[in-house]
């Protein structure tokens, strides 16, 4: 049989496909081929310019992609765990489970960009409750201005804002086990402790690639909290790829250079993240 | 090192699942708790695997409150009616997971579990994933499991229930055969199910458990023989034994127009509300007998059951042969009277023809 009128049923589909996907990608890589800057607008053809510039005169990308590096992973790590034992606390028979399941989820409900506002107003050196109260220790911390507490801050505002998202697709993965060999475990001998390591812990391992791989391409997008905490800053100290690019594109008006920091950017992520779920599926699913 | 339970009782809604349960079982034993579905048998097995926990009684192992002794130390094995393993391990590393909980040597685990995977014929079969195999197979796995840790209580709750029929025949012989090898000398074994086929053939020492309450306890032999009460007379056979209420009087039994000479043991009861018990094998078809009509006709296997009525009795017997009948059939049936029991108004038997008289 042959059903030539089959395509005709594709095309809805690959037409929405081809206009916020790949037509797209396809103009980013041609406007990073070009100098497109706000003395020079429009698409000429410079060649790799750009690509040179970016490999061998730019440190600051290449900072700020470092320090995203250490932000993501540092903050899903936290987030993971956590997450973790949160999840684990409420999928076990305790009071008020409901309140607590409903409680842990509220930072996923509020707006972040206005949590990091508040977040700032909390860290503020001088006129914040959190310096308030550690001026009585004699301390006051420069949360927002000292570059290595600045990202300290930031991590711990992502933290904030995002673990209710690893702890509601945790949880939704414990509640989703057997609980056979659970009861198999206790009467083998598996203490607490040990259950948690050897089965509860495995079982969970596809659950915990999969939040841990979505949670990573979430957070290597971090930038409304920067942009609102620190603006990047001090200095560059928390400026990370999506804010430079962002100021290099959106603010200076060098399109051509950022379509091509962008795409790199791109394919550093797909490599890191193909290697990323390719180490964690072997570490932890040991296939 | 015996295990004993005073009065065990366990109520989590409103009916007991455990009612003052006691019992001493001793090691080195085989121990049958047999029981319908509902009456406690689960709820008991883990009870004292540890899983729960009785609103009261005691239990007592080695001398030591067992209640006390957390479920991960109290070194029992337990096999479960559905087949529950490690998902995520293979043949292998299921079977070794209780000695990996221990401070064992590699090499040691590896010969161990080899050992027990040969004692349930599965050699070969160890880096499988648990999903890849069949039923039978997933439970004899858990069998290896509980086996390889050498538990000094192996618990068995309807561990051949959800399996077909062939299965079932194939793996309860090789339980009788891994039971008789004698697992260990000090384990207590304790087996339960629903039914009085694999009781009798287990031939163990047996509790028979309805509604949570123990209704009698002693040999396989003596609980087939002696069914101290209509109850177990009932849940120890299959089909359960017939019922009928008859009159005794001029040792002639009287019931529903029939009348047969008493037996012996039968002979000099008097008492008014008394009940006869007769397996549905100790009735068979006989051209001078009495006239019954067929409700319904079943064949299982190479057996036929027959449903017969005569007036307001109902009975079921079986025979050895494939027949066919069709419903509202009228037969003729002979009783082997010899082999009746009596049971008077309270339940109670009073008269067994295995000689000894409970009454």
């Amino acid at each position: 049989m042959n059903f030539k009128h089959k395509y005709f049923f594709l095309f809805p589909g690959l037409f929405v496909l081809i206009g916020i996907l790949i037509f797209p990608i396809i103009f980013v890589v041609r406007l990073s081929l070009s100098g497109w800057n706000s003395y020079n607008p429009g698409l000429d053809f410079i060649g790799i310019e750009n690509y040179i510039r970016l490999f061998t005169d730019d440190p600051r990308f290449w900072e700020s992609f470092f320090r995203l590096s250490f932000l993501s992973v540092t903050t899903v790590i936290l987030q993971y765990v956590i997450g973790f034992a949160l999840a684990h606390m409420v999928w076990k028979d305790i009071k008020f489970k409901r309140f607590f399941r409903v409680l842990f989820l509220v930072p996923m409900m509020t707006t972040p960009v206005i949590m990091t506002v508040i977040w700032r107003t909390f860290f503020h050196e001088s006129l914040g409750p959190v310096n308030d109260i550690l001026s009585n220790f004699g301390l006051s911390p420069k949360w927002l201005t000292d570059p290595a507490l600045a990202k300290f801050t930031v991590i711990i505002v992502e933290v904030w804002q995002w673990t209710p998202f690893m702890f509601l697709l945790l949880l939704a993965g414990l509640l989703s086990l057997p609980k056979e060999p659970f009861l198999a475990a206790a009467i083998d001998g598996a203490s607490p402790v040990r259950k948690f390591i050897y089965v509860t812990f495995p079982l969970m391992a596809p659950i915990s690639i999969g939040a841990i791989i979505i949670r990573l391409i979430e957070a290597s997008k971090i930038m409304d909290t920067v942009y609102v905490l620190t603006s990047g800053g001090p200095g560059t100290s928390t400026e990370t790829s999506s804010f430079y690019i962002f100021i290099k594109g959106l603010r200076e008006f060098q399109m051509g250079y950022a379509a091509s920091m962008s795409f790199t950017y791109l394919i550093i992520m797909i490599i890191s993240l193909t290697i990323i779920a390719k180490v964690l599926t072997k570490l932890l699913l040991k296939e | 090192m015996n295990l004993i339970a005073n009065n065990l009782t366990y109520k989590p809604s409103e009916e007991y699942h455990l009612n003052e349960v006691s019992f001493n079982f001793k090691e080195g034993n085989l121990y049958t708790i047999l029981g319908r579905t509902l009456s406690g048998k689960t709820t008991l097995l883990k009870t004292i695997a540890g899983l729960l926990t009785p609103d009261s009684g005691a239990i007592e192992f080695d001398g030591k409150d067992f209640l006390k002794v957390p479920v991960w130390q109290r070194n029992v094995a337990m096999v479960y009616q559905q087949f529950i393993n490690y998902p995520h391990l293979n043949v292998f590393e299921n079977i070794a997971f209780p000695l990996r909980q221990r401070k064992i040597d590699n090499e040691e685990i590896k010969n161990k579990v080899m050992e027990s995977l040969k004692s349930v014929g599965l050699v070969g079969y160890e880096n499988r994933k648990i999903q890849e195999l069949s039923g039978g197979q997933q439970q004899r796995v858990s069998l290896a499991r509980s086996l390889v840790k050498n538990a000094k209580i192996l618990l068995l709750d309807e561990p051949l229930v959800n399996l077909d029929y062939k299965l079932r025949e194939q793996l309860r012989e090789e339980f009788k055969s891994l039971f008789s090898k004698g697992l260990a000398d000090e384990t207590i074994l304790i087996y339960s199910t629903t039914d009085p086929r694999e009781t009798m053939e287990l031939n163990g020492e047996v509790i028979v458990l309805d509604e949570g309450k123990v209704l009698q306890v002693g040999p396989a032999k003596e609980i087939f023989e002696n069914p101290s009460s209509l109850k177990v007379a009932e849940i120890s056979n299959d089909p359960p034994m017939n019922i009928i209420e008859a009159e005794i009087s001029n040792e002639q039994i009287r019931f529903e127009g029939i009348e047969i000479k008493a037996p012996n043991h039968l002979s000099k009861l008097t008492d008014s509300g008394l009940k006869i018990g007769l397996r549905s094998s100790d009735i068979e078809l006989s051209e001078n007998g009495h006239e019954f009509e067929v409700e319904l006709a079943e064949i299982s296997g190479s057996e036929t059951l027959l449903h017969l009525k005569r007036g307001t009795i109902k009975i079921i017997i079986s025979i050895e042969e494939v027949l066919n009948f069709k419903i509202h059939d009228k037969i003729k049936i002979d009783f082997k009277i010899d082999r009746a029991y009596a049971f008077g108004a309270n339940g109670k038997l009073a008269s067994s023809p295995f000689g000894e008289n409970n009454g």
